[in-house]
């Protein structure tokens, strides 16, 4: 694992001296940063470690552009301050990617799940975290679970038969 | 019926890999070394007197690099896509809260918002025109030197007059349509970089890249040879991005500090200087015989055109011309105009005028019908055009069945599938339907030029360039499969250029949904030129005949020898030199001089069933069924998407969606105010019918998308609420309160 060491200073603040330490973990890499107590998690990862997959769109927790996983867990990137993910494993839409694409991603792409595609990063993050708790969920399950995740271009259609096409086909490795 | 498109298999979009993995760089996600953040200062208030601007504060802050005024524009101070009347930065006066006064450039956003509060602008308010009514009265001031009339348009035939007195059923109502968000994920955005030479490069995102070369030309004082406009890929446009941005403020602070220059519109920003779609009062007097045969339409519309014109004079020609919609009316009298106002911009939206013409002529015709006591589907069919009728404004157009086409498939489904829910004591169901015509193209007597470019290049690719946008559209699918279609090669051998006017041909705007039709029809005219170079010169390197050769994936074959090419594109390019065709040519226009009027027309209809509850007056969407006749499905992913996406985007408009303004100052900013559907306000199940066929003879080919699915939707929902329970809405969004107080006020709920 590549250890990186990095002070960041913020585009978004005036208080450049100040800075606090921190560890973590994004996409299986370790660093160690100094930064700015004002930054955002979503501005430390598109402005600085150049991780443009999560998107902005509302910066107010309405849209779920901004979806990654802290600890595995669904969060609004542009509602955590960065101080808050200290010690913690970030996981976002860059680190989806193995040896291939995610099933998620696949079956976005087969389906159709996206136009535009500015909301894409953060819906597969939102269903691969309903998949991952949830392999075959209902209309009642994917409908709360995507609830906090705007898209403007397909009406969801495409996102929905994405989610059954892998819902199916798990029932069907089941069988 | 079912829906008919699916994708072929494994088919995916050219830029599909890199949106499913975070990779793609939107034009907002770019940086560049030595780059500065640019922030603009608007008006707080939507009409004041700028008395004096002071910007030394500002400029001495740390990190600051830049603060322009008006006075710091080396060209002309103005843009609008028709009418240069929107200051870049204003002088005197400001007219709406989106109004631009200075602009920073600073080394933080921080930094610049900083600065933005240092700026002492001294304002003296003056008094408001928050409504066209007012706008309109003899005594309100002027907002423009020329008035508070930004465009007055109208059509008429036939004498209404002597026919109203023939009618036996008239209906008259006055519907009210919202300002509308288009809400692209993306907000507006862009870096602009100085080039060695005082050139500049803009990447941003814009419905036209010629265009806004233009524009910024003219503001900029700089030849347009200078500008290079990169606008591709977007997230998300709608018509939105298709007038200027930020891209006037990035360049002139990139100019002025010789340093990139980002702008990035939070959506608070967005929400305030975007244009939104026109708010409109339509009212409409219409009268029928007694089998429903409409004798008179009487149309009267008033458009909200906010502080600037834009391209709100096309939208409401739009407007007027699609007033009858595909019904042959022969006494019909329809006049509109649009309006300054101090509110909010409107301007060009996906639809285009359509949308709200729409919904108030069918919803007359849903009225007359039960008025007259006839179904829904049969006053349309007494009324519907034919294929070869001539336009709405009496002009000559491809001849077309599509409405035919539509009405029957809305009819077939409305019998198998009407009144499949049943009524319960706190809910009631009903079913709407509704069709709709919509013009592609700019219309007779309006620039709408295009055209492409077809070449081998140097690295043995098919290049394909035109001067289109990716805004999420589909385009770049539609261009790759009819390529393949039409050049026989593979989807490998294709490298498509758009986007970049250092490299592409001018192709006209990607908007009022003709950018398959340019596409396909500038393959038609490039694909035999091009063919024939390529065999020619394949045909000499072979020593064979060119009749024996043919273009096939990976290069040229020969007939005789089916194992492979013959030759690789890369192995033929090498001594070609003459390795390129272009075409440029006018988008189909009526042969008849009406100006606007349209040449070819595509068609949608819509079936909708909801659930209307009794206690909270919310009205649910249960099903959609889309029936679209727009030619041939070039790429399935793509025309499902627009057709189920702007049919959601319709939902809003209907259910949801309202950019209110309380003296000319936005209510919402924001979506936790103003709310677009999510995946739990939209049916889970669509349907999308296309219907390929075109009229025989038709040699125009595929028509666009992006437009038709989002017209029929409203008046459909609305019918389906009045099947459901008896109220007829003539206002948008519907309110729950009008439900709430229908239901009451009728006693249907049983305890009350
Ligand atoms: S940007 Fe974070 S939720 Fe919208
Ligand atoms: S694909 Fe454009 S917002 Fe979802």
């Amino acid at each position: 694992m590549d250890m990186k060491n990095r002070v960041i200073d913020n585009p978004f603040t005036l208080n450049e001296g100040q800075t606090i330490a921190l560890k973590l973990t994004i996409n299986d890499e370790q660093y160690e940063l100094q930064v700015n107590p004002t930054i955002k998690l979503i501005n430390l990862l598109r402005d600085h470690l150049n991780l443009i997959g999560p998107k902005v769109s509302c910066g107010i927790g309405r849209c779920g552009a901004c979806s990654v996983f802290v600890d595995g867990v669904l969060v609004n990137a542009c509602l955590l301050m960065a101080y808050q993910v200290n010690g913690k494993h970030i996981t976002t839409i860059e680190g989806l990617v193995g040896v291939t694409i995610d099933e998620v991603q696949q079956a976005f792409l087969k389906e159709g799940g996206f136009q535009c595609g500015y909301c894409t990063s953060g819906m597969i993050m939102t269903v691969k975290s309903l998949l991952s708790t949830n392999p075959d969920p209902t209309e009642a399950d994917i409908k709360e679970a995507l609830a906090g995740n705007l898209c403007r271009c397909t009406g969801y259609g495409g996102i929905i038969r994405a989610i059954q096409s892998l819902a199916k086909s798990k029932v069907a490795v089941q069988e | 019926m079912k829906s008919n498109i699916v994708e072929k298999e494994g088919r995916v979009r050219p830029d599909g890999y890199s949106k499913v993995t975070g990779n793609l760089k939107y034009l907002t996600d770019l940086t560049f070394p030595n780059m500065l953040y640019g922030k603009v200062l608007r008006s707080p208030y939507p009409h004041a007197k700028i008395i004096s601007i002071n910007t030394d504060k500002a400029i001495k802050l740390p990190g600051v690099e830049a603060v322009l005024t008006y006075n710091d524009v080396p060209g002309m101070n103005r843009f609008g896509i028709i009418v240069a009347d929107q200051p870049v930065l204003c002088e005197d006066k400001v007219r709406y809260i989106g109004d631009a006064v200075a602009c920073v450039a600073a080394h933080s956003i921080q930094a610049a918002e900083n600065a933005l509060k240092l700026i002492e602008v001294i304002y003296e308010e003056l008094p408001i025109i928050d409504s066209p009514e007012q706008a309109l009265k003899p005594q309100a001031f002027k907002l423009h030197v020329g008035g508070n009339i930004c465009h007055q348009a109208m059509f008429s035939e036939g004498n209404i007059q002597q026919a109203f007195e023939q009618c036996e059923a008239i209906v008259e109502e006055t519907y009210e349509v919202p300002r509308q968000l288009h809400a692209y994920m993306e907000t507006e955005g862009g870096v602009v970089v100085p080039e060695n030479d005082g050139a500049i490069t803009v990447y941003a995102g814009t419905q036209h890249g010629y265009r806004d070369r233009f524009q910024l030309s003219r503001i900029l004082g700089l030849p347009e040879k200078m500008i290079r406009i990169v606008s591709s890929p977007m997230g998300g446009s709608f018509g939105g991005k298709d007038e200027l941005n930020i891209q006037p403020y990035a360049a002139l602070l990139a100019l002025a500090t010789k340093r990139p220059v980002k702008i990035h519109n939070s959506r608070t920003e967005s929400f305030k200087t975007s244009i939104k779609r026109h708010p409109m009062k339509i009212t409409v007097k219409t009268g029928t015989n007694r089998t429903g045969k409409i004798l008179a339409h009487q149309v009267k519309i008033i458009a909200d055109k906010g502080a600037y014109t834009t391209l709100g004079p096309a939208v409401l020609d739009f407007s007027i011309e699609h007033a009858a919609g595909p019904y042959i009316i022969p006494n019909i009298e329809t006049e509109g105009v649009s309006v300054f106002t101090n509110n909010g911009v409107s301007g060009e939206f996906r639809g285009f005028g359509g949308n709200q013409i729409t919904f108030a002529l069918e919803s007359q015709l849903d009225r007359l019908a039960e008025l007259l006591q006839i179904d829904p589907i049969e006053i349309r069919k007494i009324n519907l055009r034919k294929a070869t009728d001539k336009g709405p404004l009496g002009q000559r157009i491809a001849p077309t069945d599509g409405a035919a086409q539509v009405l029957n498939g809305i009819q077939k489904l409305y019998e198998k599938t009407n009144k499949q829910y049943s009524n319960s004591q706190w809910k009631r169901y009903g079913t709407g339907i509704a069709i709709a015509m919509h013009g592609g193209g700019l219309g007779f007597g309006r620039l709408d030029s295009a055209g492409g470019r077809l070449s081998l290049n140097k690295e043995g690719q098919i290049e394909i360039s035109f001067g289109f946008e990716e805004c999420g559209q589909g385009l770049l699918s539609v261009i790759e499969n009819l390529v393949v279609e039409e050049i026989g090669c593979s989807k490998e051998d294709v490298k498509i250029v758009i986007g970049d006017t250092a490299v592409v041909p001018s192709s006209g705007s990607i908007t009022a949904s003709r950018g398959t039709s340019v596409v396909w029809q500038s393959l038609q005219k490039l694909k035999d030129p091009f063919k024939q170079k390529i065999l020619h010169h394949a045909g000499k390197m072979l020593h064979l005949p060119e009749q024996s050769l043919y273009l096939g994936p990976g290069g040229v074959w020969c007939f005789e020898k089916q194992a492979g090419p013959c030759l690789t594109y890369k192995e033929c390019v090498e001594q070609l030199i003459d390795n390129t065709v272009e075409t440029s040519f006018h988008f189909p226009v009526t042969p008849d001089a009406i100006s606007g009027g349209h040449f070819l027309y595509s068609f949608g209809g819509v079936k909708v069933d909801v659930e209307v509850d009794l206690l909270t007056g919310k009205v649910k969407v249960l099903s959609i069924d889309h029936v679209v006749s727009a030619g041939p499905v070039i790429s399935p992913h793509g025309y499902r998407g627009q057709i189920e996406g702007g049919g959601i985007m319709s939902l809003g408009y209907t259910l949801l969606e309202e950019a209110k303004m309380k003296d000319a100052q936005y209510v919402a900013q924001n979506f936790d105010s103003y709310l677009i559907p999510n995946i739990a306000e939209v049916p889970f199940e669509t349907n999308v019918y296309a219907i390929e066929e075109l009229y025989e003879g038709d040699s125009y080919g595929p028509r666009g998308v992006g437009e038709i699915g989002t017209i029929a939707i409203t008046p459909a929902i609305v019918k389906a609420v009045h099947d459901a329970i008896g109220c007829w809405v003539s206002k948008l969004p519907i309110s729950s309160e009008e439900i709430l107080e229908h239901i009451e006020s009728r006693g249907m709920l049983e305890w009350i």
